[in-house]
């Protein structure tokens, strides 16, 4: 039995930002920051989306108090955290986390284009230093992914591209 | 996920040689200095911003006389202006 989890514009916003990304790290000049563009109105479209979207797409469904995040990372360290069928609370703040991050690159990134900010060092330097920051979530991002699939004895990539994950057993959390 | 990390670092580093443009410019104890270039280009009306080194050429971030916002490369040696896309230009 598989549930619908992921609706279309939470699937299609992730796998356009993870192409953005890719190609804004291999890109130069105007080819680069119009993918930068690109990714900023993904993000714009996404946070919107998490406010108005569907159930397990909301801000509201995944991001959990610290108290409650910090209990479920002791419990993912113990090996006995429970399946949750929307994001976990880690994968939730890693997601806020992801968003904020593509958000202050591509900004950072925009504001070196302006006459104000052309050429300054620190704007070039803190527009490195935000995409450096977001490889690194990426990484966590993946590595998040590996395990808690393995964990769960589910393929999260697979559900990120059809939207259908296993339906909740005993013992998932899913409100 | 270690050699991913990896490859993305190989391609950070990279990026601050841009290969926009390449200079044969020998040593550079003969390299005229930056600030010389900086000002030629202010007595251009250039509003010069930042000078750095790439791929053997100085790399200028500037507004120039009509405002317009230009990343120009020149020769270190001659400061003949360097086209995007040269490679080992001779000044």
């Amino acid at each position: 039995m598989v549930v619908k989890v992921w609706d279309a514009l939470v699937r299609i916003s992730h796998w356009t930002l993870v192409a953005c990304v890719a190609a804004a790290w291999f890109t130069r000049q105007q080819l680069h920051e119009w993918v930068g563009y690109a990714a900023l109105s993904i993000v714009a479209l996404r946070i919107v989306w998490g406010f108005i979207g569907s159930r397990y797409a909301r801000f509201g469904q995944f991001i959990r108090s610290p108290s409650r995040t910090l209990a479920y990372a002791r419990a993912v360290a113990a090996q006995r955290e429970p399946r949750y069928l929307g994001h976990n609370p880690l994968g939730g703040w890693m997601i806020a986390a992801l968003l904020a991050a593509v958000a202050l690159a591509g900004g950072t990134g925009w504001l070196a284009t302006t006459d104000r900010y052309w050429g300054v060092a620190w704007v070039e330097e803190l527009h490195e230093a935000c995409a450096d920051a977001l490889l690194t979530l990426v990484a966590l991002h993946l590595a998040g992914v590996v395990v808690s699939s393995v964990r769960h004895r589910e393929n999260l990539v697979r559900a990120m591209l059809t939207g259908r994950k296993p339906a909740p057993r005993s013992g998932d959390v899913f409100e | 996920m270690r050699n991913l990390v990896f490859c993305f670092c190989l391609a950070s580093g990279a990026a601050h040689a841009t290969g926009l443009a390449t200079c044969d410019s020998g040593p550079k104890e003969r390299w005229q200095p930056q600030e010389k270039l900086s000002a030629v280009l202010k007595d251009k009306g250039w509003q010069v911003r930042r000078i750095k080194e790439d791929g053997g050429c100085y790399e200028v971030y500037a507004l120039d006389e009509k405002g317009n916002r230009v990343e120009a490369y020149f020769h270190p040696v001659t400061f003949a202006p360097v086209p995007v896309g040269a490679k080992n230009h001779k000044g």
